[in-house]
């Protein structure tokens, strides 16, 4: 995202609401409301919610930066009104936009989170007034779950239907891979969506597919599959580590999922790079090597490089020094045949 | 309270074009306030069977309008409305509501938009009185102007009229019916009401003039004396006839009097107008230089 075009006060608060939000909130247009000196002062937000996203226009005045910002909603939420109830007047309350100050760049993440979170409960209590049984019921199970999102969908062409964003197993993935590069935490969702029937059917509750059950075993399963996926991540950390001594230190390697690694080799006078592929189902799965040749370029100036090679022998219950040794052992005489196969693409040019 | 509805929102088309030049030609986002009155029309049904047999509708006319310049110019961030800062009105000019003028923006109501018509519908003096009826109604009109987000060559303005619901607080939006003069709009003038009295002429003999007339007069030939330039009435008299032709000069020279004073005017205008410039100039400047410093600290 670019802050230029904003008067400063305005890209202060923008890029802290960006770098700063717990959700990746995106920027999506810019425009102007100044006649005169043409800068930018309003923009469209895309805020993520229930795992979609809601459009927010944010209105600034860069001719009166004292004052505060308004926000338009999307055409859906006409009747989202975050600092009016019909109860009681909120406005009475202090809230972010209360005693607004320019200056301090965390107002506008404050103004959106906490709009955010009152269109939470909007959607909430949306969501419970829908008259449909089966969605009472399902709303009266998932209510408990703390994170849960739902959407009330009511657009005029599209079928009436209810969303629930529920989170699923409370485990901190971002700690659990070292060298993590998401700034956000990672969360795992399951999307339910229910089309909304007014017209109850006598089905009885027993037929239906009970969410307050289902979710247990659901997350059961899917912990083991985490935690299998970030061992699986050490397994091929240790597989990388064990060629270094071999085929010395990589060039390059993704360093948080471990699934390409870049070695330069020589054999004689003959140096080329390796390319190593590891598929999440490694060790099962043996890596895909490709080799390229560093001296050796075809007509288009591009170096030449070897098919995919995946069939050498391995075996999945080799332990990691061992696999490496064999991947050398073959490494070594297929650098012949590459040679080979380089020096003939070079005399054809 | 029961909720009236409007049938329509009517507004000459002259107002409607001088809002628009006003959302135009300002520096930035605008607001302000509209006038007008809401009349009941009572149309005769053809079913003169049923015992009630008349259709009330409620037209809300636009008459006027103030534009305040710049945004938040009477309510703070929240949308609360500050009354001593809305203008004061007359019996023929009710307030009827605001409007909103933003560039490049979405049209819908914003969250502050829709703050600020709550406020103002909920202030109990501004409630006026409907003609031909004994209801009441509160400022619940809102007038919204937006320039296109796109594809400004040739669409540059839009707008859309709103009647706020007090009882459930939401918007409903309303065709907003301008009144252009010409034989399809005859009907619109049927309620008509000016804006301001015309005067009484005082018609009848003479002798029936008062003291309180008498002083009147004096004031009014005063004022007249002011542009007359010393040129009293009854040298008028020697226009007339052969010796007219003497007085010509007399009289180009009143012309040239008057010219010049319009000219000093104009002049006075023009001077005061660069000063109103200057100094708004001046204001954007010192908001610029805040704006810069607020984003620096």
């Amino acid at each position: 995202m670019s802050s230029e075009g904003f008067p400063s006060f305005i890209s202060a608060q923008l890029h802290y609401l960006v770098n700063h939000s717990p959700q990746t909130i995106k920027v999506e247009q810019v425009w102007s409301g100044c006649k005169y000196s043409g800068s930018l002062d309003r923009f469209t937000l895309l805020i993520p919610y229930c795992l979609d996203t809601i459009k927010w226009d944010v209105i600034y005045n860069a001719d009166f930066p004292l004052a505060a910002p308004d926000v338009i909603f999307g055409p859906e939420d006409e009747e989202f009104h975050p600092f009016h109830d019909n109860s009681a007047d909120v406005t009475a309350t202090k809230n972010s936009l209360s005693d607004w100050n320019n200056k301090d760049p965390t107002r506008l993440l404050a103004l959106i989170q906490e709009l955010r979170d009152r269109y939470m409960t909007y959607q909430r209590k949306r969501v419970g007034e829908v008259d449909d049984d089966r969605l009472k019921f399902e709303y009266s199970t998932m209510l408990s779950r703390e994170g849960i999102e739902m959407h009330m969908n009511s657009g005029v062409e599209k079928p009436e239907e209810v969303k629930f964003a529920v989170p699923l197993l409370d485990m901190n993935i971002n700690k659990m891979v070292v060298g993590c590069p998401w700034r956000h935490q990672q969360r795992i969702y399951l999307q339910v969506i229910y089309p909304v029937n007014r017209k109850c059917q006598t089905t009885s509750l027993v037929g239906w597919h009970v969410h307050g059950e289902y979710l247990p075993h659901l997350e059961e399963s899917l912990e083991r599959q985490v935690l299998e996926a970030v061992s699986s991540i050490d397994v091929r950390r240790r597989f990388i580590e064990a060629l270094a001594p071999l085929l010395g230190r990589p060039v390059e390697t993704d360093s948080v999922f471990y699934r390409k690694a870049l070695f330069f080799v020589a054999s004689g006078n003959f140096s080329f790079l390796v390319l190593i592929f590891l598929s999440t189902q490694f060790p099962k799965q043996q890596p895909a090597l490709m080799l390229q040749s560093s001296l050796y370029f075809n007509p288009q100036s591009m170096p030449i490089k070897s098919p995919l090679l995946t069939e050498y022998p391995w075996s999945p219950r080799w332990e990691s020094s061992q696999m490496a040794e064999r991947i050398f052992e073959f490494l070594v005489d297929e650098s012949l045949n590459f040679k080979k196969y380089c020096s003939e693409g070079h005399l054809q040019q | 309270m029961a909720y009236l509805q409007l049938q329509k929102i009517a507004i000459s088309g002259p107002t409607l074009a001088s809002m628009i030049q006003r959302l135009s030609s300002s520096p930035g986002d605008v607001d302000g306030f509209i006038f007008g009155h809401v009349t009941q029309i009572t149309t005769l049904s053809d079913d003169t069977s049923s015992s009630d047999n008349s259709a009330s509708q409620l037209t809300a006319t636009i008459t006027s309008f103030l534009c305040s310049g710049s945004p938040l110019s009477f309510y703070d961030a929240l949308g609360r409305v500050n009354s001593p800062k809305v203008p004061s009105f007359n019996q023929q000019n009710h307030l009827l509501g605001w409007f909103s003028g933003r560039r490049q923006s979405a049209i819908r109501p914003s969250m502050r938009e829709f703050a600020v018509t709550n406020s103002l519908s909920k202030i109990p003096q501004f409630k006026f009185s409907i003609k031909n009826s004994s209801e009441t109604l509160s400022p619940c009109v809102f007038i919204l102007f937006t320039t296109p987000l796109t594809d400004q060559l040739i669409h540059t303005h839009q707008y859309r009229a709103y009647q706020f619901n007090t009882s459930n607080k939401s918007f409903h939006a309303k065709s907003l019916d301008v009144v252009n003069i010409g034989p399809a709009f005859r009907g619109h003038y049927d309620n008509f009401a000016p804006n301001c009295a015309l005067p009484l002429m005082n018609c009848s003999a003479m002798d029936e003039e008062s003291m309180y007339a008498n002083k009147e007069k004096v004031t009014d030939q005063k004022q007249l004396d002011l542009c007359a330039e010393g040129f009293q009435i009854e040298r008028l008299r020697r226009l007339m006839g052969p010796e007219a032709t003497n007085y010509t000069e007399a009289l180009e020279d009143l012309y040239e009097k008057m010219l010049a004073k319009a000219e000093s005017l104009t002049r006075l205008v023009e001077s005061s107008s660069a000063k109103v410039f200057e100094l708004e100039n001046n204001n954007r400047k010192l908001r610029y230089k805040v704006s810069r410093s607020a984003g620096s600290e």
